[in-house]
């Protein structure tokens, strides 16, 4: 096969063979666990359930192989380079890195088949922003032709995808937590009106529902969780805890803090809409989701396996610029903004470990560190101008 | 400040009273050293300098003053620093971009436009370094006294821990003692003594030392780097000069242009070296496709050394060429065509132009011939790929850099040239000037302008922008990078974890109960895959049983609420 072939083969396994392999993953998976209870402890699996589950294991896995040949087929393209080398491919390993490790550890070591959906749904929108900054395979400028672009790039890129992960934790984390501290409220035996509920929310003190926290705890395990109507009780009280309109509208503000780099009101639109649009499938997914602490634990230990990653790979871009542009390090926008980033998620993990912090300020904060590494990675590669304005969007 | 778990509290508990830490080890880590209070400070200045102290070294504190060195970044990064660009900071305050008077009135009050050189920042530094340093003393002695003296506490209630496991074995409690204490040294627990006055009881640790040298280190390699960077400051030099090929210059500090030379710095530290650039070599794709994207980019140079050496060597972008303590980097390039110009039968300007690329691709510089009388000067552009229509015949520029075609456009002025301020070396200041003409050149050609006046451009060749520098605390940056990273990984991986065994022995039986107990305080996913297999290797060990009779405690189903646990 010529080059050129090799390059029109890579396009068609991203788009549309691995971007609808994940699709499909991501809806049996939902299936299996919205209408099945197929992760329950207590097993009463039905048979359709586990059915779902398969074949969402199954998509799962043919879409990271496609995505995989894609990668190979994407290199070939180039000319024998390692496929990352502009924006859309970052983005692309970015979306391979979430699934791949969405399968082998949360699906297959720590057994939490039900967020392997939410997981694809984050990787999804990835190869979403990953076909907005399309770019045809091609070859590299000659700065960039060094092996530092295999270290430093791959080890930013590796970073990006578990944090990427971790944001889906996070964010998760975030609304599991205000409907389960919002439901708690209602059902505590002090009586709170649920309007009490929502004030004592945005009064928020954690000591105030510290006593709330067994039950939650208590139903995620399954002990109170015996008699599967109440628990299904819970998770539809959990829902309607979330005003839906209300995460549709701010998750539409918060990812337009974003997507404005973009410089076009249609992709603005677009990328706002389809962010709110995912936010309220997890609303829906809500019930399903493992309990608030879980994720939480599940965000700090991605976040803990990013971070020296991330820092890795800032050491050994200071490296590299040494070598190329004979400076360490010069505040380039890139280089502070991957800085920045490093102190977001450093920020995060001493909030962890600080009383008072700890739990959603975090949580916050981790939200925060995610908006600054894509602001380094969209608004400085297409707004702001910089040493790194080479990647290759036209 | 910084997150130090549990070790600071209880090295100082267990120092003190040996008998009440039995109680401590179910207590929850705390996050800080707890802070030794003296006497209360007579003065009122002095409570409110305690007070602020206190204030600075907390954890709550650093992370404020990092929230807002981060905010200053991020202004820094979409706000035009003056360090790096200049140009647009200087477009920004006069209106020309930007956005607007106001707005940049706010900036400049802030010193936004040079926020690392800031005095905002540098006392958040400051602030920050003060309080990391405050908060790490008392770190390093607690460590260290973990390190040397700490022993693990005896457990009061075996049974009210996350992982309990019981055995019996026909052993005597002693022999269990001994092979227990065995099976847990190899795993690399720290062993508590033997209590003769108590309960027999095996009490060990694991993961406290690392995860908090870990940490140490970590906190520890900023020093490293600040002390690079600011030495490097003081002792680096850097300067950037521009060669055309065939040209040479020697390395002393006149010879460069935008010369950063540190306070002690010093002119003999120069190698001086003179490097001759012999030829630059520069080539792209010329398939559209790529739109241009360049193959090679790289200078040959001669370099001929005080002492009589000379070589040849390579600068590319990705590899500069060290020469003694100097380290030169290829970082810029342009076309730089031959331009004479005479006025009246008399050469008044024969050198190479440097002309700079624009994002136009067109290639712009200036001629100043202050020698004609008046003064002549000539706007110089250059389209390197501008082929002739071949229906129009006529010259078409195009964005194309490849010198295969090169068109050179000069605009005379005459007038004065005003060199008496200073100026770009590129740009005319044209306000003593007046437009006389133009040419259209392409190389070899010579046109009259009238006047007296005859441009001629006889050859093109290209330039090289060099930057120079000494940097000595390179190894010292690249040591505190590598601590940087060596520190992260056991202070975030290493994980600390308490295993207890008590032995009791049944008199009637015979045999000995050991019971096992354990917890982890972080990480407890993986102890509950490492308990079993502590239990399994004591088991083995001792030749014991599952005890048939489990103790009470015992049988509570392991922790419900474990997954539940921080795992910080």
């Amino acid at each position: 096969m010529t080059q050129a072939e090799w390059g029109e083969l890579s396009t068609v396994l991203f788009w549309p063979t691995t971007l609808l392999l994940y699709l499909g993953a991501m809806l049996a998976s939902m299936y299996a666990h919205a209408f099945t209870s197929v992760a329950r402890v207590d097993a009463h699996e039905p048979v359709a359930g586990r059915r779902g589950q398969r074949i969402a294991t199954g998509l799962a896995t043919l879409g990271v192989l496609t995505h995989l040949f894609h990668l190979v087929a994407r290199s070939l393209g180039s000319g024998g380079r390692v496929p990352w080398g502009n924006m859309f491919e970052y983005s692309s390993v970015t979306a391979f890195i979430v699934v791949a490790a969405g399968l082998v550890i949360f699906q297959w070591r720590l057994r939490k088949p039900q967020i392997m959906s939410m997981l694809l749904l984050g990787a999804i929108l990835t190869m979403g922003i990953a076909l907005l900054v399309y770019t045809d395979p091609g070859p590299l400028v000659p700065i960039l032709n060094s092996h530092w672009l295999k270290i430093h790039v791959a080890a930013i890129v590796l970073a990006a995808g578990v944090f990427t992960t971790a944001f889906v934790f996070n964010a998760l984390h975030l609304l599991r937590d205000t409907a389960e501290r919002r439901v708690a409220a209602a059902r505590s035996p002090a009586g709170s009106t649920v309007g009490a509920a929502y004030a004592g929310d945005l009064l928020e003190d954690e000591d105030e529902f510290t006593e709330a926290v067994p039950e939650r705890d208590a139903v995620e395990d399954g002990v109170l969780g015996d008699d599967l109507e109440d628990d299904r009780a819970y998770g539809l009280a959990l829902r309607a805890a979330i005003n839906p309109r209300a995460l549709f509208l701010g998750s539409w503000v918060a990812a337009a803090t974003m997507s404005w780099v973009w410089l076009d009101l249609g992709r603005f639109l677009g990328v706002n809409t389809v962010f709110a649009l995912a936010a309220l499938v997890a609303w829906w997914f809500l019930p399903h989701l493992p309990s608030a602490a879980t994720l939480d634990a599940l965000t700090y230990r991605t976040i803990a396996f990013g971070f020296p990653i991330w820092t890795f790979a800032v050491l050994a871009g200071a490296v590299w610029a040494e070598q190329s542009w004979g400076r360490y390090w010069g505040w380039d926008p890139k280089e502070t903004s991957a800085f920045l980033t490093w102190v977001g998620y450093a920020g995060y993990l001493h909030a962890r470990a600080t009383r008072g912090f700890k739990g959603r300020t975090a949580s916050i904060l981790g939200l925060g560190a995610y908006w600054i590494m894509l602001f380094t990675y969209l608004a400085v590669n297409l707004v702001v101008t910089g040493l790194h304005s080479y990647a290759g969007v036209s | 400040m910084w997150p130090s778990p549990a070790p600071v509290a209880f090295a100082i508990v267990s120092v003190t009273d040996a008998r009440r830490d039995e109680s401590d080890s179910a207590e929850p880590p705390q996050a800080n050293p707890p802070i030794r209070r003296g006497r209360a400070p007579r003065s009122p200045l002095a409570a409110a300098a305690l007070m602020a102290w206190r204030w600075l070294t907390r954890m709550r504190t650093a992370l404020y003053l990092l929230g807002v060195l981060g905010f200053l970044s991020l202004v820094a990064t979409v706000v035009p620093q003056a360090p790096n660009v200049p140009a647009t900071v200087s477009a920004w305050r006069l209106g020309d971009e930007g956005p607007g008077p106001v707005v940049v009135g706010l900036i400049d009050a802030i010193g936004g436009f040079d926020v690392y050189g800031s005095a905002l920042f540098l006392a958040l530094l400051v602030l920050l370094f003060t309080s990391l340093t405050a908060c790490l003393l008392p770190r390093y002695r607690a460590w260290w006294r973990v390190v040397t003296r700490s022993q693990p506490p005896r457990t009061r209630h075996v049974g009210h821990h996350d992982h309990v496991a019981t055995l019996t074995t026909e052993l005597t409690a002693d022999e269990v003692d001994g092979r227990i204490r065995t099976v847990l040294a190899d795993r690399r627990y720290r062993l508590r003594a033997a209590d003769d006055d108590l309960p027999k009881q095996v009490a060990a640790e694991r993961g406290l030392a690392l995860r908090e040298g870990g940490s140490l280190l970590f906190h520890t390699s900023f020093y490293v780097l600040l002390v690079g960077i600011v030495l490097g400051l003081l002792l680096g030099f850097e300067g950037d000069v521009a060669v055309v090929e065939g040209d040479a210059f020697a390395d002393t500090t006149i010879s460069y242009s935008d010369v950063g030379a540190g306070r002690w710095w010093d002119q003999a530290d120069h190698a001086g070296f003179t490097l001759t650039l012999d030829q630059f070599e520069v080539d792209w794709f010329r398939d559209p496709r790529f739109g241009g994207t360049p193959t090679v980019f790289e200078s040959t140079v001669t370099i001929s050394e005080p002492d009589g050496a000379t070589w040849t060597d390579t600068v590319g972008g990705n590899d500069p060429l060290v020469v003694d303590n100097m380290r030169i980097h290829q970082l810029a390039w342009g076309y730089a065509p031959r331009i004479v110009v005479e006025v009246d039968g008399e050469v008044v300007h024969d050198a190479h132009v440097m002309l700079v690329s624009t994002d136009a691709g067109v290639f712009q510089g200036a001629v100043k011939a202050p020698a004609a009388d008046p003064d002549v000067g000539f706007d110089v552009l250059l389209w390197p790929y501008a082929p002739v229509d071949e229906t129009t015949g006529t010259p078409v520029p195009t964005g194309a850099p490849w010198a295969d075609a090169p068109l050179l456009v000069g605009v005379a002025y005459r007038g004065d040239l005003g060199l008496d301020s200073p100026q770009r070396f590129d740009t005319l200041d044209k306000t003593n000037l007046e437009q006389t003409g133009g040419a259209q050149l392409r190389p070899g050609a010579v046109v009259d302008l009238g006047d007296g006046v005859v441009i001629s451009f006889p050859e093109l060749r290209r330039w090289v922008g060099f930057q120079v520098s000494s940097k000595p605390t390179l190894p010292l940056l690249f040591i505190g990078g590598v601590l940087v990273l060596v520190g992260l990984v056991p202070a975030i991986y290493a994980w600390r974890r308490r295993v207890w065994a008590v032995l009791e022995t049944d008199a009637a039986g015979g045999h000995t109960l050991i019971t096992i107990a354990g917890r982890a305080f972080q990480r407890p996913q993986a102890f509950d895959h490492e308990f079993p297999a502590i239990v399994k290797a004591i088991r083995d060990a001792t030749d014991a049983d599952p005890s048939p009779t489990p103790v009470a405690a015992s049988s509570r189903p392991v922790a419900v609420s474990r997954n539940q646990q921080d795992t910080s």
